[in-house]
């Protein structure tokens, strides 16, 4: 029609046709449209979801791959140390798999604003590291270093402490002896895990070392990898290197099982939701492709009667719905890309699409903030409009067959 | 009465269309009806978990512990608060509590746990982990020195069943008061972190050992959860003085507000999914009248006014609705029943119990099932098809009959 | 079954001393008679009972990875009160434990701050030691919770092993203790099984000396089981019984001021 090279003949009648009736075609492709619209916006949502569960798991404290020194994650013992961790942590950083290393130190401590003693966990971490996107202390701008450091915020109220204030912090060095200096609180953190809010004092790695006379060692490192999909060979792979021999190393689902157990779940619930919508969906397109064609049995009889091969009538029946599910999906798609691409940037809050209630989920000891930024990955959209497609040809099978069988002077009739 | 006739024909004429619109309309039907009916099965889930996870669907407790969860603060008069606890009718079952914070030891083995003194015989009832011993058995009623432990506790302190373990606290005056308890009994979570929480001795050990008198909280489970807050409200003018009553919700407070949101993230999409149908409806309604202008066109002719026209129309449409409904019903009730009785079992992700907010749940859920089904399913085929048809019924009543009848057909 | 154990300060060490009884003499004969072991743990027991005291030790923690000793003292009247202060290392002198009744506070000098620890922290070991809360409080009697008899003679070091039994209803840690006491009825060795029977750990006693008054073994080590390399010593270097101290020495200011 518009391109210069023509198309087939009846392809141009199955879309004249479809044209004939221009309000119902436009109810059928509102109906087609909004189904994809809502298919992609949840396929959308479900796979930024799954991202996030996991970026949100793992970012903080888990990490995608963990290693320990062997009994340390049992016993939580402060001298069950990864010796010579700088070193290991250098040549992981040159792994071509890995992201990010972080090396922390976790000892129980003493702490006291003024006489009160607090029992708390002192959590030396490498700032650089964990105030990337994602990790415990994201887009923390607070200088430390100087013995400054961060309170986790409900560890604060406790205590009674407030940005500024100095206290006492007490504990056992990893040779025994008494670890004990003043410190002056920088800030209070929210961070997403609630273990650090409620008990961690947070400060850098090389001050944590100091104070608790530790040299060149670490409880934890904390590795993230580039392909997060990809934790469990990296781990495997890591187990048997040289930098990390004789230590313990975990990918983050063994190390917290009951983590992956939610993202899962999350992931079910989700997918039977989006296998509700398309089950609504395919109904609407293949009652709107049956009805459509039912109702032009007359023509098709007036057509067989003038001499149209019964074959080019299936066919142009069979394009019709084609064209006509194709058109609603382009249309659905265009419209729900945007919805998407404009929910991506502005952030769609849960809490208040819902009516208000928690604006945060809390499982596992994690924090997960309730705002939705849904994407899309090409395959989402080919998925769509090849179902559509699928049910459209699918459910004006049948009518194309009768229609392809029918008797005339019958359908004249009708 | 006539119309009605004429309605009832006209939709028996084209019975394939007809038909479709039905099936169409019970699908959407059956959909939103599904999502429905897991939507109160939500509520449902809530309080049950609220029953198995020891929470409790109404708790009594000291006035100061809703600013601070201190194990040590205890009730004012237990004594009085369990009678006016069992006073209540549609209660099923009632259990006192004490927790102390103590450090077990075996040799050199420590592990420090918060121990939870119960009564034996009722605690099986509103918490699952005690409810399936993986070694040995449960706390006997009237026995005292018997404790039972997650797995993870029992390894750390390198003991096994029937082994003597030393407990271990702080006194109210400061001093170190010890206890000798006999594992009896050990029980498998599935997690170490949850296996350190279980450590249950009997409520007089906890007493005795704590050196703090009484009970901590009376743990309430009701017949129906529905009657929380009317139960919360008898008791409050019940219980002690200097005690005081939270409900499951004020309890667990996330844990509902997340199901509520939950709640309306579904009706959202049954709402939508509805629209779907509908337009699908509105299109085959639609593609109705304009098959029957001519009809149109010579109703009018004879008289038959626009008002009247829509409400051919509109019944039309009702008769159409009725039937999806009823389709709806036939294949929607079977699967409600399944859903309530089978429930969507989420075993196989989550384990045998989950949790989540601190709550712990059986990742089961149930539909609801009831009359409600009925009525639900009427009002929305029914309003879905009086919506679709307006449309088209509009525009019957616009045709001009003469312009109609001249238009070949 | 519970026991309340008042805070017995005295028993720091857990030492269990034997005062020299008379006549026995290192004195070599053929047939050495076997102690009236009643009398012997009695006299194990009774040892570090005094209304007050004044100590000053010696602490080596050892384990894999370091050894780190410490030198202090110790103030110590009837059952509740005890100041503990650190003399060396220099890094940590001058850090004290004052406990009152219920109360426990650390000063630290080098950031000049007193705290009070909480309660849930006063359950655990010791100072980083391998002595555990019970064994600093302990009000057990050997005498007293325990069924005692002789089990067989030794030859090396000559002497005679001790077999105690807890009885029934007594709450404690130790099922089972062996001790080998030499001929001066001073203890040489003692060995704990925990409840369920197994060796649990060892104390070792020896460099036998007069203090306060008494003779007794002034090195301890204590040696638990199941942690290879683990071991705390405990050397008495001056130790004065019921003693006269100062009303304010249990005292916050005195803590502060220092020694």
């Amino acid at each position: 029609m518009i391109m210069g090279a023509r198309l087939p003949t009846t392809w141009r009648i199955a879309w004249r046709n479809l044209w004939r009736n221009p309000r119902r075609t436009s109810l059928a492709l509102a109906a087609i449209g909004l189904s994809v619209t809502l298919v992609l916006l949840y396929d959308g949502i479900l796979r930024w979801e799954a991202d996030y569960l996991v970026d949100t798991i793992t970012g903080p404290m888990l990490g995608h791959v963990q290693a320990h020194a062997p009994e340390w994650r049992r016993t939580r013992a402060m001298d069950k140390t990864m010796t010579g961790s700088s070193r290991a942590v250098e040549a992981l950083r040159r792994d071509p798999d890995v992201g990010g290393v972080d090396a922390r130190v976790y000892a129980p401590a003493l702490a006291a604003l003024g006489e009160e003693g607090f029992a708390v966990m002192v959590v030396g971490v490498d700032m650089a590291e964990a105030t990337r996107p994602s990790r415990l202390l994201q887009g923390l701008k607070v200088p430390l270093g100087g013995r400054r450091v961060l309170v986790g915020r409900l560890l604060a109220e406790q205590m009674g402490v407030k940005p500024g204030a100095e206290i006492a912090i007490v504990g056992q060095g990893i040779d025994g002896s008494l670890a004990n200096d003043l410190f002056t609180v920088a800030a209070l953190i929210d961070t997403s895990v609630d273990l650090v809010n409620r008990q961690a004092i947070v400060l850098p790695l090389a001050e944590a070392r100091e104070l608790f006379a530790m040299g060149d060692e670490a409880h934890e490192l904390v590795i993230y990898a580039r392909d997060p999909a990809r934790a469990g060979p990296l781990a495997a792979r890591l187990r048997g290197s040289s930098e990390l021999a004789g230590v313990e190393v975990l990918d983050w689902k063994t190390a917290a099982p009951g983590m992956n157990d939610l993202v899962e779940l999350v992931s079910v619930m989700w997918v039977f939701v989006l296998l509700l919508v398309f089950v609504a969906a395919a109904a609407g397109v293949a009652n709107t492709a049956l009805m459509s064609t039912f109702e032009r049995t007359h023509e098709f009889g007036m057509l067989l009667a003038l001499g149209t091969a019964p074959s080019r009538i299936v066919a142009m029946i069979l394009i019709e719905s084609l064209a006509l599910g194709v058109t609603g999906a382009l249309l659905g798609t265009a419209f729900g890309g945007a919805l998407v691409a404009w929910a991506y940037h502005a952030g769609v809050d849960f809490a208040k699409l819902t009516g208000g209630g928690p604006t945060s989920l809390s499982a596992w000891g994690v924090t997960f903030t309730m705002i939705m930024r849904p994407r899309l990955a090409a395959i989402d959209i080919v998925r769509v409009v090849l179902a559509v497609m699928v049910t459209a040809i699918l459910a004006s099978a049948w009518p194309a067959l009768r229609a392809a069988r029918l008797q005339p002077a019958r359908a004249l009739r009708e | 009465m006539l119309s009605t006739k004429y309605a009832a024909r006209s939709v028996g004429r084209n019975v394939r269309r007809t038909l479709l619109s039905m099936v169409g309309i019970a699908i959407g039907c059956v959909l939103a009806l599904f999502m429905e009916s897991l939507n109160k099965g939500r509520g449902e889930l809530f309080a049950r978990a609220g029953s198995a996870s020891g929470i409790g669907h109404v708790r009594i407790v000291p006035a100061d512990w809703r600013g601070r969860r201190e194990p040590r603060l205890r009730l004012a008069d237990w004594r009085v608060d369990l009678a006016a606890a069992h006073a209540i009718p549609g209660v099923a079952a009632v259990t006192a509590r004490a927790r102390a914070q103590v450090l077990l030891a075996v040799g050199t083995h420590v592990v420090p746990v918060e121990m939870v003194g119960v009564q034996p015989d009722l605690e099986p009832r509103t918490f699952r982990y005690v409810q399936t011993i993986a070694h040995g058995r449960y706390l006997r009623a009237g026995e005292t020195g018997t404790l039972v432990a997650g797995r993870a506790i029992a390894d750390r302190l390198t003991v096994d069943l029937d082994d003597e373990i030393v407990a271990t606290t702080v006194g109210p005056g400061g001093g170190i008061q010890s206890a000798l308890f006999r594992l009896v009994g050990i029980v498998s979570t599935g997690t170490d972190d949850t296996d350190l929480a279980v450590c249950q001795v009997a409520l007089e050990d906890v007493q005795r050992l704590s050196g703090y008198p009484g009970a901590g909280e009376v743990s309430i489970v009701l017949n129906d959860y529905r009657e929380i807050d009317r139960v919360r409200a008898r008791l409050v003018q019940t219980v002690a003085r200097g005690d005081d009553v939270m409900t499951l919700s004020e309890l667990a407070p996330d844990v509902e507000g997340h199901f509520k949101q939950d709640a309306a993230m579904t009706r959202f999409v049954s709402g939508i999914i509805l629209l779907i149908v509908l337009l699908g409806v509105a299109s085959a309604q639609l593609a109705a009248v304009l098959e029957r202008r001519r009809e149109f066109a010579v109703l009018a002719a004879l008289g038959m006014s626009g008002p009247q026209m829509v409400w051919l129309i509109v019944q039309e449409a009702l008769m159409l609705g009725g039937g999806g409904a009823l389709l709806a019903v036939a294949a929607g009730l079977p699967l409600v029943w399944n859903l309530a009785h089978a429930g969507l079992d989420f075993t196989r992700y989550l384990g045998s119990t989950y949790a989540f907010q601190g709550v712990l749940f059986d990742p089961v859920i149930y539909g609801d099932f009831g009359w409600w089904i009925v009525v639900y399913v009427g009002a929305v085929a029914m309003g879905a098809t009086i919506l679709a048809s307006l449309y088209p019924a509009w525009y019957a009543a616009r045709t001009d009959p003469a312009v109609a009848l001249r238009v070949a057909q | 079954m519970v026991t309340r154990q008042p805070v017995c300060a005295a028993a720091l060490a857990a030492v269990l001393i034997v005062a020299i009884s008379p006549g026995s003499a290192a004195r070599l004969s053929p047939q050495p008679q076997p102690p009236d072991v009643a009398a012997v743990l009695a006299r194990l027991d009774d040892l570090y009972r005094s209304k007050s005291s004044i100590a000053r030790m010696e602490i080596v923690v050892t384990s894999p990875r370091s050894t780190r000793t410490m030198r202090l003292k110790a103030w110590t009247r009837g059952e509740d009160d005890a100041l503990i202060v650190i003399e060396a290392p220099p890094r940590e002198a001058g850090t004290s434990t004052l406990r009152v009744g219920s109360n426990l506070w650390n000063f630290l000098p080098r950031i000049a701050r007193t705290i009070r620890v909480p309660p849930s922290m006063m359950l655990g070991s010791w100072m980083g030691t391998d002595f555990t809360n019970d064994d600093l409080v302990k009000e057990s009697s050997m005498h007293r919770d325990f069924s005692s008899r002789i089990d067989r003679r030794s030859d090396a070091p000559p002497g005679w092993w001790l077999r105690l039994d807890v009885k029934p209803g007594v709450v404690g840690r130790w099922a089972r203790i062996d001790i080998l006491v030499d001929d001066a009825n001073l203890p040489v060795e003692e060995r704990h099984f925990d409840r369920k029977g197994r060796l649990a750990r060892v104390m070792t006693f020896d460099e036998t000396r007069t203090l306060g008054g008494r003779r007794l073994p002034a090195h301890l080590t204590l040696t638990p089981v199941d942690q290879p390399g683990q071991r705390t010593e405990m050397r008495y270097l001056e130790l004065q019984f019921d003693v006269a101290i100062p009303n304010d020495t249990f005292s916050l200011s005195r803590l502060e001021r220092g020694q």
